[in-house]
C-alpha cells in the first residue's frame, strides 16, 4: 500500500533496513547465580577456559556478520550476560575487536557487577574502547543483597561504581524493589546511594519471581507481601519522584538518565531498529532483508513464510555448543516469521514503554496496515481508561499506563489478531 | 418350556463408603478370570474417570462373570454396581430391583456404619438375599467377632454365615463366592411367557445408538426381536444383545433372569427411560414392572458457554448426555449478563457438578454454571401460578401475593451420639423435627420436614462433616408450602447481573448477602478500576464489598531484547482472562457464579 505521508515514509525505511542499528553478545557465565535469577547464565570458575574458548567464538562469528554486511549500519552495541565483567580478560578482547571492525559504533556498553569490577579490568576496558558501564547493584543493604543472593556487599557496589564513573564511564546502576527485606527507607537510600555516586543512569525493576529459580521455589504460590504488586507500584513511583527531583528523566518504563546519558542501545530494542545477538540464548531482530543477509552466512535458516516482514531469531546452542560453532553456519535458532501486520502491532505494543511514546509515522503506518478504525478505536480505549495520552503528534503512556503496562501492551498486541 | 434358570445369580455389592466394595468388586473378577490380573484396572466397574477420581458410582453397571463352584457347576454371575450418592436414589432402587441378592460388606475394623444400615435396609426393603461380608481381615485392628455381633444387633441380619475376607489379600473371596451360590436365590420367571425385561440403565454409543442394560425377568430378547418400552409405547428392533465381561460380549439371546445389554438403535436418548419394562408389541406382558417412575430434577441450574457462539454445541452436548444419563432435562434461558444458555434440571448438587464436567471434558466446552435454584410456585396478585425455575423470573414483588417453595420429608440415619448436632443443623435450615425412632442403640432415625432449597445448598456436605460421615440422608418430595422468600440481586460496578440473583428466605437474606459479597470479593480478580460489589433487595443496598483496583501489572524487564518472550507472556495472560465473562467492565470468573455455593457459615 503507497504511504501516505513522509512520516510514514520514513517509519517505512526502517522497516526494511538491510543491515542492523544495534549488536547484542551474550556472555552466559556467573560467579553464582543469583536467587532470583532464570535467565540463560550458568555459575562458573574462574579462568574455565570455556569462557575464553567461549569468547574466541563469538569474535569469529562477529567477524563473519561484520563481512556478510550486516553491521554496516551498526550504532551501538552492548555486552550482556551472565556477567561480562566476570570473564576479565577476553572481555576487553572482544570489545577490541568491536571497535576495530566497526568503527563508526559510538556506544558500546558492558554489564558488570561490583565484585569482578577491578581497577585493572576498568583499566582495559577503557582502553579497549567500551564506553559505558551497567552494573549490576540491586541493593544498597547487606541483609537484602543476601537475600537475593548477590555476592557483594552494599560498600563494594559503592566502591565500584565511584571507580567506575573515576574512570570516566557513562555509569549506569541497576536496583531491584519489592524484594525480601526491603522497605520504602532502605529502597529511598539505594536509590540515594547509586545517584551519590555519580552514575547518569538508573535501572529500576520490581522483582519478578519466576518459577524453577530458589526464591521460585520459596515462595511458590505464596505472593508475599513484599512482592505485592502495591509495594511495586508504589515503590516505583517513589523511584520516579526520588530521580525526577534528583535531576533524571525518564525514558523508559524502568529508564532514567540524566541529559545525554539514555543507553541508545536498548531504544533499539523499542522503536523497531533492527538487532543481531551473538551467543547462547542472544536474540535477533532482523527485517526480511536482513535475515536475507544472515541466510547467506547460515544456509541452515529456512526460507521465510510468505508475507513475512520481520523475523526474530533466539540462538539455542548451549554454551560448550556455542563455544564449539566455527561458524555461524554451526548456530541453531529458534525462529518466528512475523507478518507486516504483526510487525505493526509490535512496533506499538513497544513504543508504549518509551517516555517519548509513538511517532506520528508508526501510527500512520499501523492504520494502514492494521485498518483505520482498529487502531484509532483502540487508542481512544486506551485514552478513555486513562493509559495513554495523545501529546503533540505523538501517543505517550501516562503514569498508570506505565504501572497496568500489560493491560496496555496486551491491548495493543491484540491488534494483530 | 420351562428353562432352567438354577445356574445364574444376580446381586449387588453394598457398603459404607470406604468398606472395600470395589477392591471386593475386582477381586471376584480376577477371581473368575474375567480379567487378568495385569490388565486390572484399579477400580474396574468405576468406568468413567469423574468416577474414578471422585471414588464414587454414578452410572449403573452390570458384569457377568462364570464361577466354576466346589459343587462342580457353573454359575453365571452378575454382578450389578450400583451409584452410591443420594441424588442417584431412584437409580439404586431400580438397580437392586434386578437382583436377588446383596453382599452387603462391612469394614473388620470400623464395623456398622450409617450407609452399612441404610443400604442394608434398602436391600431388605427389596426383598433381596443378603451375604454378609465382613472385610480387611488382613488389618490387624481387624475385629470380625465384634463386627459379626454388630451385624446380628444392629441390622438384624443373621451373620452366622458372614464370610470373613480382604480385598487387598483375596483371602475369603472364594468362600464369599461359594456363598453367593449358596444364599443368594436364582432368579425364578417364565420362558415361555411374553418378554418382561426391566431396563436398570442406558448409555450411548455413537454408532449404535442407545444401548440399555436390562435384567429379563420372563421370556428372551434376541437380535432381530420387536420391542416395546411399556411406559412410553415406542417400539424399536432389538439390534443386538449380550453381557459385559467386562467388554462387551455380543450373546445369540438375553434369557430369562440374565442381565445383560440390548442394542436399541435408538438415537434419542431421550425415549429409553430407566425403570422401565421391555415387552413385546406382538405379544406384550400382562403389567409393567412395578416402581417406575420418571426420574425428576429438583435442582435447576442456568448453564451457559463463556463463549456465546458455542450455544450450538452446548445444546448437542446436551442431548448426547442425555442418552447417558436421561433424567437430564433443559429449557433455553436468556441472561442480560450471559447470553444465551439453558436452564438444566438436575437430581441434586453432585448430579449439577458431574454434568457440568462431563460436558466441559467430554466436548471441550467452557462453561458457567449458575447458581441452583428449585422450582418455585408463584401465586400473582391476577391469581396465576407460576412455575419460577430461576430468580430472573421471579415478578415483581408488587405483583406477587405469595410464593410456595417444595418442602422434603427427609429422613437421617445417625448415631445417637450426633442428634444434636443433625437437628442444629436442621434448625439452621428451616427444618422441622418430627419425629426419631431408635433402629437399634446404636442407630436412631430422624425425619423431619425441610426445604428443597435448603437441602441442595450445603446440606448434605455439613451432615456428613457434622457427623463425621457417619449419617446417612434419604428423602422425598412432601409438598408445597408457603415461604417468606425474596431475592436477592447482586451488583457489580452499580449494575445488576442477572446471572448471580438468588431467592432466599426473609431472615438469611441479609447474611447470605453479606457472605456472597465477601466471597465475590475473594472471586473476582482485581481490575484496572475498583468494582463495588452491592447485594440488595428489591432497590435497598443490604451489603457491599470492594474488589480493589490493580496499581501494578507490568513485567517491566526486558533482557536482551528477547520481545517473543514477553508477547508470549502476554498472550498467557490473555488465554487467562478469554476464561472470564466479561460483564459491563467488569472480568468475572466462572465460579463466581457459584459463589452461593462457597459461602462460609459463621
Amino acid at each position: 500500500m503507497a504511504a501516505r505521508g513522509t512520516d510514514e515514509a520514513r517509519w517505512l525505511a526502517r522497516l526494511k533496513l538491510p543491515s542492523v542499528a544495534a549488536l547484542y553478545l551474550h556472555l552466559p557465565f556467573c560467579a553464582r547465580k543469583c536467587a532470583y535469577c532464570d535467565f540463560s547464565s550458568w555459575a562458573t570458575k574462574p579462568k574455565d577456559p570455556l569462557m575464553e574458548d567461549y569468547v574466541d567464538a563469538l569474535r569469529k562469528h562477529l567477524s563473519e556478520a561484520e563481512a556478510a554486511g550486516l553491521l554496516s549500519g551498526c550504532e551501538t552495541v552492548y555486552v550482556g550476560g551472565g556477567t561480562p565483567s566476570f570473564v576479565g580478560a577476553p572481555l576487553a578482547r572482544l570489545v577490541q575487536d568491536v571497535r576495530s571492525l566497526l568503527p563508526q559504533v559510538s556506544e558500546v556498553s558492558c554489564e558488570a557487577n561490583p565484585d569482578s569490577l577491578s581497577d585493572e579490568l576498568l583499566g582495559r576496558l577503557l582502553d579497549a574502547g567500551c564506553t559505558r558501564l551497567s552494573v549490576g547493584v540491586q541493593s544498597l543493604f547487606d541483609a537484602e543483597l543476601t537475600e537475593l543472593g548477590r555476592i557483594h556487599s552494599a560498600n563494594q557496589a559503592q566502591q565500584r561504581l565511584g571507580a567506575a564513573v573515576e574512570a570516566g564511564f557513562d555509569v549506569s546502576a541497576d536496583l531491584m524493589c519489592a524484594i525480601p527485606l526491603q522497605t520504602d527507607e532502605s529502597w529511598r537510600a539505594s536509590l540515594e546511594g547509586v545517584i551519590g555516586c555519580g552514575v547518569g543512569h538508573v535501572s529500576v525493576y520490581p522483582l519478578q519471581i519466576e518459577d524453577e529459580t530458589p526464591l521460585g521455589e520459596r515462595y511458590r504460590s505464596s505472593e508475599p507481601d513484599f512482592n505485592d504488586p502495591e509495594v511495586q507500584a508504589r515503590r516505583m513511583e517513589l523511584a520516579r519522584d526520588l530521580l525526577t527531583s534528583a535531576g533524571f528523566r525518564r525514558y523508559e518504563v524502568a529508564s532514567y538518565a540524566r541529559e545525554g546519558k539514555d543507553c541508545r542501545h536498548n531504544q533499539a530494542y523499542w522503536t523497531a531498529r533492527p538487532y543481531l545477538g551473538l551467543g547462547t540464548g542472544a536474540s535477533s531482530m532482523l527485517t526480511r532483508e536482513g535475515y536475507g543477509a544472515l541466510r547467506k552466512v547460515c544456509p541452515q535458516l529456512p526460507e521465510p513464510d510468505d508475507g513475512t516482514r520481520r523475523v526474530r531469531l533466539t540462538c539455542i546452542d548451549r554454551r560448550h555448543e556455542l563455544a564449539a560453532a566455527r561458524s555461524l553456519a554451526d548456530l541453531h535458532f529458534d525462529l518466528e516469521f512475523l507478518s507486516e501486520v504483526q510487525a505493526a502491532a509490535e512496533d506499538l505494543m513497544l513504543g508504549m514503554r518509551l517516555v517519548c511514546g509513538v511517532e506520528p509515522g508508526l501510527v500512520d503506518h499501523a492504520r494502514t496496515v492494521l485498518g483505520e478504525s482498529a487502531v484509532d478505536e483502540t487508542l481512544a480505549w486506551c485514552v478513555a481508561q486513562g493509559l495513554v495520552a495523545h501529546k503533540g503528534p505523538r501517543w505517550v503512556p501516562t503514569d498508570r499506563g506505565w504501572l497496568l503496562g500489560n493491560i496496555l501492551y496486551g491491548r495493543m498486541w491484540d491488534l494483530a489478531s | 418350556m420351562k428353562k432352567d434358570t438354577s445356574h445364574i445369580r444376580n446381586f449387588s455389592i453394598v457398603a459404607h463408603i470406604d468398606h472395600g466394595k470395589s477392591t471386593i468388586s475386582d477381586r471376584i473378577l480376577e477371581l473368575t478370570h474375567t480379567v487378568e490380573e495385569r490388565d486390572l484396572e484399579s477400580q474396574m466397574l468405576d468406568s468413567m474417570d469423574i468416577e474414578r477420581e471422585r471414588g464414587i458410582t454414578i452410572k449403573s453397571n452390570a458384569v457377568r462373570v462364570a464361577y466354576d463352584s466346589d459343587d462342580g457347576n457353573t454359575y453365571q454371575f452378575n454382578l450389578i454396581d450400583t451409584p452410591g450418592h443420594v441424588d442417584f436414589t431412584y437409580e439404586v432402587s431400580r438397580s437392586l430391583a434386578a437382583c436377588e441378592g446383596a453382599v452387603l460388606v462391612v469394614d473388620a475394623t470400623q464395623g456398622v456404619e450409617a450407609q452399612t444400615v441404610s443400604n442394608a435396609l434398602l436391600a431388605m426393603n427389596a426383598n433381596l438375599d443378603i451375604v454378609p461380608a465382613i472385610n480387611k481381615i488382613d488389618l490387624s485392628s481387624a475385629e470380625p467377632e465384634r463386627v459379626r455381633e454388630e451385624i446380628e444387633e444392629d441390622l438384624a441380619i443373621p451373620a452366622d454365615d458372614a464370610v470373613c475376607v480382604s480385598g487387598k489379600t483375596g483371602e475369603g473371596i472364594h468362600d464369599l463366592l461359594e456363598s453367593i451360590v449358596y444364599l443368594v436365590s436364582a432368579p425364578t420367571g417364565d420362558a415361555d411367557a411374553p418378554l418382561k425385561a426391566l431396563i436398570l440403565d442406558s448409555y450411548f454409543d455413537e454408532y449404535r445408538g442407545v444401548v440399555a442394560t436390562v435384567r429379563v425377568f420372563d421370556g428372551a430378547i434376541a437380535k432381530g426381536t420387536r420391542l416395546q418400552m411399556m411406559a412410553t409405547g415406542d417400539v424399536f428392533l432389538c439390534d443386538g444383545v449380550g453381557c459385559k465381561r467386562p467388554l462387551e460380549t455380543p450373546l445369540p439371546e438375553l434369557g430369562v433372569g440374565e442381565v445383560g445389554y440390548v442394542v436399541t438403535g435408538l438415537k434419542d436418548p431421550a425415549l429409553v427411560h430407566v425403570g422401565d419394562t421391555l415387552t413385546t408389541p406382538d405379544n406384550p406382558c400382562d403389567e409393567a414392572l412395578p416402581g417406575y417412575h420418571e426420574a425428576k430434577p429438583m435442582v435447576f441450574a442456568g448453564v451457559f458457554p463463556v463463549d456465546n457462539k458455542e450455544y450450538e454445541n452446548l445444546r448437542d452436548a446436551l442431548e448426547k448426555l442425555k442418552v447417558n444419563d436421561p433424567s437430564l432435562t433443559w429449557a433455553p434461558e436468556t441472561s442480560v449478563a450471559l447470553g444465551f444458555g439453558f436452564r438444566v434440571g438436575f437430581l441434586g448438587l453432585l448430579h449439577m457438578e458431574v454434568v457440568k464436567e462431563r460436558l466441559e471434558r467430554e466436548f471441550a466446552l467452557d462453561l458457567i454454571a449458575t447458581s441452583p435454584s428449585v422450582d418455585y410456585h408463584v401465586y400473582t396478585t391476577a391469581g396465576e401460578m407460576l412455575d419460577i425455575k430461576s430468580p430472573q423470573d421471579l415478578p415483581r414483588p408488587e405483583q406477587i401475593d405469595r410464593i410456595e417453595e417444595p418442602y422434603l420429608n427427609a429422613k437421617v440415619i445417625v448415631p445417637p451420639e450426633y442428634m444434636g448436632a443433625v437437628m442444629q443443623l436442621a434448625i439452621e435450615h428451616r427444618g422441622i423435627t418430627k419425629d426419631m425412632v431408635y433402629l437399634s442403640e446404636k442407630s436412631v432415625e430422624m425425619h423431619f420436614d425441610i426445604p428443597l432449597a435448603e437441602l441442595i445448598l450445603d446440606f448434605f456436605d455439613q451432615l456428613k462433616s457434622r457427623t463425621k460421615g457417619y449419617a446417612s440422608l434419604d428423602y422425598e418430595f412432601a409438598d408445597y408450602r408457603v415461604s417468606d422468600l425474596v431475592k436477592l440481586d447482586i451488583l457489580l460496578a452499580g449494575e445488576e447481573v442477572d446471572a448471580l440473583s438468588f431467592i432466599v428466605h426473609k431472615d438469611k437474606a441479609y447474611t447470605l448477602a453479606r457472605g456472597l459479597c465477601d466471597k465475590l470479593k475473594e472471586i473476582i480478580p482485581r481490575q484496572q478500576f475498583e468494582v463495588p460489589i452491592q447485594g440488595a433487595i428489591g432497590n435497598k443496598i443490604i451489603s457491599r464489598s470492594t474488589v480493589r483496583a490493580v496499581r501494578k501489572d507490568v513485567l517491566a524487564k526486558c533482557y536482551g531484547g528477547d520481545i517473543s518472550r514477553k508477547r508470549k507472556l502476554l498472550e498467557k495472560q490473555k488465554e487467562g482472562k478469554k476464561r472470564m465473562k466479561q460483564i459491563g467492565t467488569v472480568d468475572v470468573p466462572q465460579e463466581a457464579f457459584l459463589a452461593v455455593l462457597k459461602v462460609d457459615d459463621e
